[in-house]
């Protein structure tokens, strides 16, 4: 009954258009004062408490770092790397395209970012060297979905913090899965291309290549900062956050002067204003998690799975096509913040590694990302290249098909995501 | 600038400062920590106390500027009449939710006064480091009531959520700093 009411409201304000952070929220609060007798204060204290938790400080500071590279060059400046390192082969700009997309997703912990940084400035170039605008759209809208996987990504720490998993193990876990879906677009690019007989761009020689690397090369630092620091164990993921994002205002205003030191508030305030939009449904989402523990329906769900004997591929199965329905509707951290809690127990009752688990998640967000009818990507797209949505939709769909297949291998194959965790940290504690 | 262009600013001078130190503070932490061996034992308490300032200013501001995101799909479908139908009803939840945080809230704090604890490693008694709690919702209550009153007036067909899309591309469809994106050389 009390679950019933819990799910009952909460769906009701969301697909009512209520703000996600209040729909968890009011739907929590009301199942407590109904059904419990906690007071409203030790609510609002397990509300305050969120702000409490260190690793979610690594968020506004990611997302602070990112913007401070967005709003310069340095995207700019990898994509003049990435064409002379590989825009002489066949279909060369849009396998460049690609190449910039991993680099910027390196310093970028959010998909859409990476469309428009990226997007914004390739598409119109490749349609300009004769590329069709669907293709070029079609590579970015998917290439673009690495943001979230490539580490820092903003829904790994999201996800870190609603299951209680290390930051630095995630992180490192997305980077082979990361450079497999980056070379595997590349390739089916290369093969579209040979097919198609799309045209190639004039090689670059090596003291060129070399001064584009370098002048990227203040962008792509932040990456080995970032990476070296965890791995090196000289900071925490936090930690990293900051320096990620003091070191970017330094290469943004001090290096490579894209940007005037009174944008800087500018830049802070947006931050600012992402962090907090993303630390109020963080904050609705653990009164959601609260009341979700205290009820028995990850408990009776655990029971129910094992009970039936179901095998951890089948139960991956359906936790695949309920994250794949949710990423057509929410956005990446909302669904986390929602399922996981559910999801989560089953999975570690069924020998699954949550540190895969998370990685799951985030392809199945990358390709929520790109479906309609809420693929904030396509929007993204539609909004840079001023396309139609449904062209941009049928653009995008024979490289999904290319990214549903991938998801089958990372469920399928933990070893992919763990491998590089358990080499660098030891295997993780059962 | 009228009173209330100026409480904006001060909204948003707040939040971007805020920002700032929090981001300075935890960078020369590092910094002391490795090279000088040192650092303060109150950033940590500091930064996070800073955090909550900043989030619950911060949620007001981003009702104001259409931050907030939320599940439209469906409202979409639904013909003008019954969509204002539907945003009125739904400003009510809002309302609900905040006036029961207000509640709670005030409640928490004033368990909090009468203990009168001082935190672990600032000495401020907590009550007043958590005095944002409360002030956050009174915050985001105000702007709810004035996007109430759009509605009332009809300037507005009732809960105003974010275009994630178009805030997404904002900085690239209208710039408002051209040089920003060109590179130089």
């Amino acid at each position: 009954m009390k679950e019933a009411f819990l799910f009952v409201t909460l769906l009701t304000s969301l697909g009512l258009g209520l703000p996600i952070a209040m729909a968890l929220g009011l739907s929590s609060i009301l199942t407590i004062l109904l059904f419990e007798h906690d007071s409203l204060a030790s609510l609002a204290l397990a509300f305050f408490q969120t702000m409490d938790q260190f690793t979610l400080l690594a968020i506004p500071f990611f997302i602070l770092a990112a913007n401070f590279l967005t709003t310069g060059g340095v995207a700019k400046r990898m994509i003049n790397f990435a064409i002379a390192a590989v825009g002489h082969l066949q279909g060369g700009l849009a396998i460049a395209s690609v190449l910039a997309c991993m680099l910027f997703a390196a310093v970028s912990g959010s998909s859409p970012a990476t469309v428009v940084a990226i997007g914004s400035i390739v598409i119109a170039g490749m349609v300009r060297a004769g590329y069709s605008q669907s293709f070029a759209t079609g590579v970015i809208v998917n290439a673009g979905t690495l943001g979230i996987l490539i580490p820092p990504s903003i829904v790994m720490v999201v996800y870190a913090a609603a299951t209680e998993t290390s930051v630095g193990r995630l992180f490192m876990a997305g980077v082979i899965p990361g450079l497999m879906l980056g070379t595997l677009l590349m390739v089916a690019i290369y093969v579209a291309a040979r097919i198609k007989k799309l045209p190639r761009q004039p090689k670059v020689a090596w003291p060129e290549r070399l001064r584009l690397f370098r002048e990227a090369m203040w962008g792509l630092l932040l990456i080995v900062i970032v990476m070296g620091g965890i791995y090196g164990g000289v900071f925490t993921p936090t930690e990293a956050a900051a320096v990620a994002a003091v070191y970017a205002f330094f290469a943004a205003v001090v290096i490579y002067r894209d940007l005037h030191i009174s944008d800087v508030p500018r830049v802070l305030l947006d931050s600012g204003r992402v962090s907090v939009m993303l630390m109020f449904i963080i904050g609705n989402a653990f009164l959601f998690g609260h009341v979700l523990t205290t009820s028995q329906i990850p408990q009776s769900i655990a029971e129910m799975v094992t009970s039936a004997n179901m095998a951890p591929w089948h139960f991956l199965l359906i936790v695949n096509v309920i994250l794949l329905v949710a990423g057509n509707f929410m956005d990446p951290s909302a669904i986390v913040l929602i399922t996981a809690p559910i999801l989560f127990p089953t999975a570690v009752k069924l020998g699954i590694d949550p540190i895969h688990l998370g990685i799951i998640y985030v392809v199945n967000m990358e390709i929520g990302l790109v479906t309609p009818p809420v693929g904030l990507n396509l929007f993204v797209a539609s909004g840079i290249t001023k396309m139609p949505l449904i062209d941009v939709v049928k653009a995008a769909m024979p490289w999904l098909m290319l990214l549903l297949g991938f998801l089958m291998v990372v469920t399928y194959i933990p070893e992919v995501s763990l491998w590089l965790p358990n080499m660098l940290f030891g295997p993780a504690l059962k | 600038m009228s009173l209330r262009e100026a409480g904006h600013r001060v909204e948003e001078g707040l939040m971007a400062l805020i920002l700032g130190v929090m981001t300075l503070l935890s960078f020369v932490q590092v910094v002391l920590r490795y090279v000088f061996n040192s650092g303060f034992i109150w950033q940590l308490e500091a930064n996070s106390y800073l955090f909550s300032w900043l989030v619950m200013i911060g949620i007001s501001y981003c009702v104001r500027v259409r931050a907030h995101i939320g599940v439209d799909a469906a409202v979409r479908l639904l013909p003008t009449k019954a969509r204002r139908a539907v945003g009125i009803f739904v400003l009510f939840l809002a309302l609900a939710y905040t006036l029961l945080m207000i509640y709670g809230s005030f409640d928490y704090l004033h368990k909090m006064y009468i203990i009168n604890v001082e935190a672990e490693d600032i000495p401020v008694p907590t009550w007043i480091l958590s005095l944002c709690l409360p002030l956050g919702f009174v915050l985001l209550l105000i702007r709810l009531l004035e996007m109430g009153w759009r509605i009332w007036t009809g300037q507005s067909e009732g809960y105003e959520l974010a275009d994630e899309a178009e805030e997404a591309t904002r900085d690239v469809t209208h710039d408002h700093h051209p040089d920003a994106t060109t590179v130089q050389r």
